[in-house]
C-alpha cells in the first residue's frame, strides 16, 4: 500500500490519498493522470492492468486501487 | 416513421396500452415487436441488417462466455495438478480462441459499417465515383444505408467487448440481444448505452407510475418545442446562411454559424427529451447524453458533456485500450527516458487521442470535412494538455483567481465560441465551402445598416419572435438545472393549473409555430450521422 500511495503522490502530492475517496468522481485524477498512474502501477507491481479495470470504481480512492491490485495478482496466479 | 408525426403518437400511444396491459413478464417481448415495427415502417429492407449484427453479436459474445466458464472451470478442478507455467499457457491458449470470436465480430459489424458508410467516399478519393462501379455505389448504397447503423453497431460491440472484459456475463436468449440492438427509441441518434445500463431495465417488470407518466410526457412536449419550435425555424436562416454567405456580411455569416450552434443542440437534445420522456413513461431510464454543454469551460469539458455517451464510447473503447496498450507504455517510457518526464507522461495519451479524434471524425460523416472536424477538436483538446503546466503558470503570474464568476464566465464562453467556429466547418458543405464561411466572418466588415439587413432570412417576424422566445427559455432552463431536475423544481414551486397553463402554451406554440416550420425540414441532424 505504501508503494501506490508513494505513486500517487507523485501524480500530485497535494491530495490525502488516505481519506480521499472521490479522486474520479471529484475530478481529483483526470484521464492524463489515470493513464500515467497505470503505467506505473504495471511496472511497480508486475501486473497488466487491462483497459477492462478502467472505470471508476476502481480508482476513486487508494483503498479501491489496492483492492484492484489484489484481485489482479490474485487472478493471475 | 418519423418521431415528429402524427403516426408516431399514435404508435406510443398504442405502445403505451399494450405494455401496461399484458403480462409484466413479456413486457420485453411488446419493446421488441414495437422495434422491429418501428424498423420496418423506417425501411424494411434493411431489417435484416440490425437482425443480423444482433444474431452475430449474440453468437460470439455466448461463444465468449463458454470459452471463459470453461477456463475457469478447467483451472478449478485441476489447480492442484498444474504448475504456474502450465497455468499460464493454458489461459494464454483460451484468451486467443476468445480473441478470436472477439475478432470475428469486429471485423463483421465494423465491415458492414464502413461498406455502407464510407464506400462512395473511398471510391471518390479514387476517381471511382462516376464509373459504372460509382455510380452503383452512389445510388444503391445510399438509398440502402441501414437506418440507425453507426449507432447500434457501436452498441452491440461495446456489449460484446464488455462480455469480453468479463464485465458483464454474456446473454443466452437472441430474442434480448436483438431488443438491446434495435430498441427503437435510440436506434436513429442513441444515445449509446451499454449492457450494464440498458439490459437490466428492458428485462425488468414495470408497473404504471403516475410520476413518471406525467414527468415524462411533460419532458416529452418540452423535447418537441426545442425541436419543432425552435430548431426547426432557426434551420431555415442556417440554411439560407449557409448557402448565400458568399453575399451577406460577416456579421450575417457570424449569426448564422451561432444560429447553426442554437439549431444543432434544440435539435439534438430535442431528441434526447422526447426519448427520454417516452422511455421515462415505460419506466425506463435512458443514458442521458446532455449535461448543459454551453456551459463547458473548455473543449474537452464540452465533449464530455455534449453527446456524452458517444464520448464515454470512445473514451472506454478506443482511449484507453490505445492508451494503456503495452506498446504505448513503452514508447511513453522510451520518450520519457530521452526527451523528458513530461514528454513520456503525455505521449500515450497524445497518441490515443489522435486516433480516438480521427474516428470521432469518420464516424459523424465520411468526407475530409468531418476528419477535418475531428482534427480540429482534437487540436484544441491535446494542446490543452500540453500547455496546461505552463499555462498554470501563467496564470500564477498574472494572479487570476480560476474560482472568480468573471473568469468562469470569460472561459464558458470562450468555449462557446470556438465550438461554435469548429461545428460549422463540416456543415456547411464542403471542406472549402466550411473554410469560405470562416474567411466571411473574419474577412467581410461591412456593418449591416438595419436589423433587417443583419438578419436578412427573418422575414416571418412572429416566428422569428417565437424561436427567440424558445432560445431565451432554453437558457433559463439550463440555468435552473444546475440546482437539479426543472420538472421537480416546477411541482414543488409551481401550483398545478399554472404548471398546466405553461405546458398548454408549449403545446399551443408547437402546433402554431413548429407544425408549419416543420413541413419543409427533414429528419433530426443527427440521424444522418
Amino acid at each position: 500500500m505504501d508503494e501506490l500511495l508513494e505513486l500517487l503522490n507523485d501524480i500530485n502530492p497535494d491530495v490525502d490519498y488516505e481519506t480521499e475517496d472521490q479522486l474520479i468522481d471529484g475530478k481529483v485524477l483526470d484521464s492524463f493522470s489515470i493513464i500515467t498512474l497505470i503505467s506505473n502501477i504495471s511496472d511497480t507491481f508486475d501486473i497488466e492492468l487491462g483497459p477492462q479495470y478502467l472505470v471508476p470504481e476502481n480508482f476513486n480512492s487508494a483503498k479501491a486501487m489496492w483492492a484492484m491490485i489484489q484481485h489482479i495478482r490474485e487472478e493471475d496466479e | 416513421m418519423s418521431i415528429l408525426s402524427v403516426t408516431f403518437l399514435l404508435f406510443v400511444a398504442g405502445l403505451l396500452i399494450v405494455y401496461y396491459l399484458v403480462p409484466k413478464k413479456i413486457q420485453w417481448c411488446v419493446l421488441l415487436a414495437a422495434s422491429m415495427l418501428f424498423y420496418c415502417l423506417g425501411g424494411w429492407r434493411s431489417v435484416g441488417f440490425v437482425i443480423g449484427t444482433a444474431l452475430v453479436s449474440w453468437a460470439c459474445a455466448l461463444g465468449i462466455q463458454k470459452k471463459a466458464d470453461a477456463q475457469k472451470a478447467y483451472l478449478k478442478e485441476h489447480k492442484a495438478d498444474l504448475d504456474k507455467a502450465q497455468k499460464d499457457a493454458y489461459k494464454t491458449q483460451m484468451k486467443r480462441s476468445r480473441r478470436r470470436l472477439l475478432m470475428l465480430c469486429l471485423v463483421f459489424c465494423v465491415a458492414l459499417l464502413a461498406f455502407f458508410k464510407y464506400t462512395r467516399f473511398l471510391l471518390a478519393q479514387f476517381g471511382a465515383e462516376s464509373s459504372a462501379f460509382g455510380i452503383w455505389a452512389d445510388d444503391a448504397i445510399r438509398l440502402l444505408l441501414p437506418l440507425g447503423i453507426s449507432f447500434y453497431t457501436f452498441q452491440t460491440v461495446g456489449y460484446v467487448v464488455d462480455v469480453y472484459w468479463g464485465k458483464v456475463k454474456a446473454e443466452r436468449n437472441p430474442l434480448k440481444v436483438l431488443l438491446f440492438t434495435s430498441f427503437f427509441p435510440q436506434i436513429t441518434q442513441g444515445p449509446i448505452s451499454t449492457w450494464s445500463d440498458l439490459a437490466c431495465q428492458l428485462f425488468a417488470e414495470h408497473r404504471l407510475d403516475y410520476t413518471n407518466y406525467v414527468r415524462g410526457a411533460e419532458r416529452m412536449i418540452w423535447g418537441f418545442f426545442k425541436k419543432m419550435v425552435v430548431a426547426n425555424i432557426v434551420a431555415g436562416y442556417v440554411k439560407d446562411v449557409f448557402t448565400n454567405y458568399p453575399q451577406y456580411a460577416g456579421l450575417t455569416a457570424l449569426a448564422g454559424a451561432f444560429y447553426y450552434s442554437v439549431q444543432i443542440y434544440a435539435d439534438f437534445s430535442g431528441y434526447m427529451d422526447i426519448v427520454c420522456g417516452l422511455c421515462q413513461m415505460l419506466g425506463i431510464r435512458l443514458t442521458e447524453n446532455f449535461d448543459r454543454p454551453y456551459f463547458s469551460k473548455s473543449v474537452a469539458e464540452y465533449w464530455r458533456r455534449w453527446h456524452s455517451s458517444l464520448g464515454a464510447w470512445f473514451k472506454t473503447y478506443i482511449y484507453y485500450p490505445i492508451a494503456v496498450s503495452r506498446w504505448n507504455q513503452r514508447l511513453g517510457k522510451w520518450a520519457k527516458q530521452r526527451l523528458g518526464k513530461a514528454f513520456g507522461d503525455y505521449l500515450p495519451a497524445t497518441l490515443a487521442l489522435v486516433l480516438v479524434w480521427f474516428t470521432t471524425g469518420l464516424w459523424h460523416g465520411a468526407s475530409w470535412a468531418y476528419i477535418a472536424w475531428g482534427g480540429v477538436n482534437g487540436l484544441f483538446i491535446i494542446v490543452s494538455m500540453w500547455m496546461e503546466r505552463p499555462f498554470a503558470k501563467v496564470k500564477n503570474l498574472l494572479h487570476i483567481n480560476e474560482s472568480a464568476w468573471l473568469w468562469r464566465a470569460f472561459q464558458v464562453l470562450r468555449t462557446f465560441i470556438l465550438v461554435t467556429f469548429i461545428k460549422v466547418l463540416p456543415e456547411v458543405g464542403t471542406l472549402r465551402q466550411g473554410l469560405g464561411l470562416w474567411k466571411r466572418i473574419f474577412t467581410e466588415h461591412t456593418i449591416p445598416a438595419s436589423l433587417g439587413r443583419l438578419l436578412p432570412f427573418a422575414t416571418d417576424h412572429a416566428a422569428f419572435f417565437a424561436a427567440a422566445f424558445g432560445i431565451v427559455l432554453m437558457f433559463a432552463v439550463s440555468l435552473l438545472q444546475r440546482k437539479g431536475s426543472v420538472r421537480e423544481l416546477l411541482e414543488r414551486r409551481v401550483p398545478y393549473v399554472l404548471r398546466l397553463l405553461l405546458f398548454a402554451v408549449l403545446f399551443f406554440l408547437i402546433v402554431y409555430f413548429g407544425v408549419p416550420a416543420s413541413g419543409g425540414i427533414g429528419g433530426f441532424l443527427y440521424a444522418q450521422f
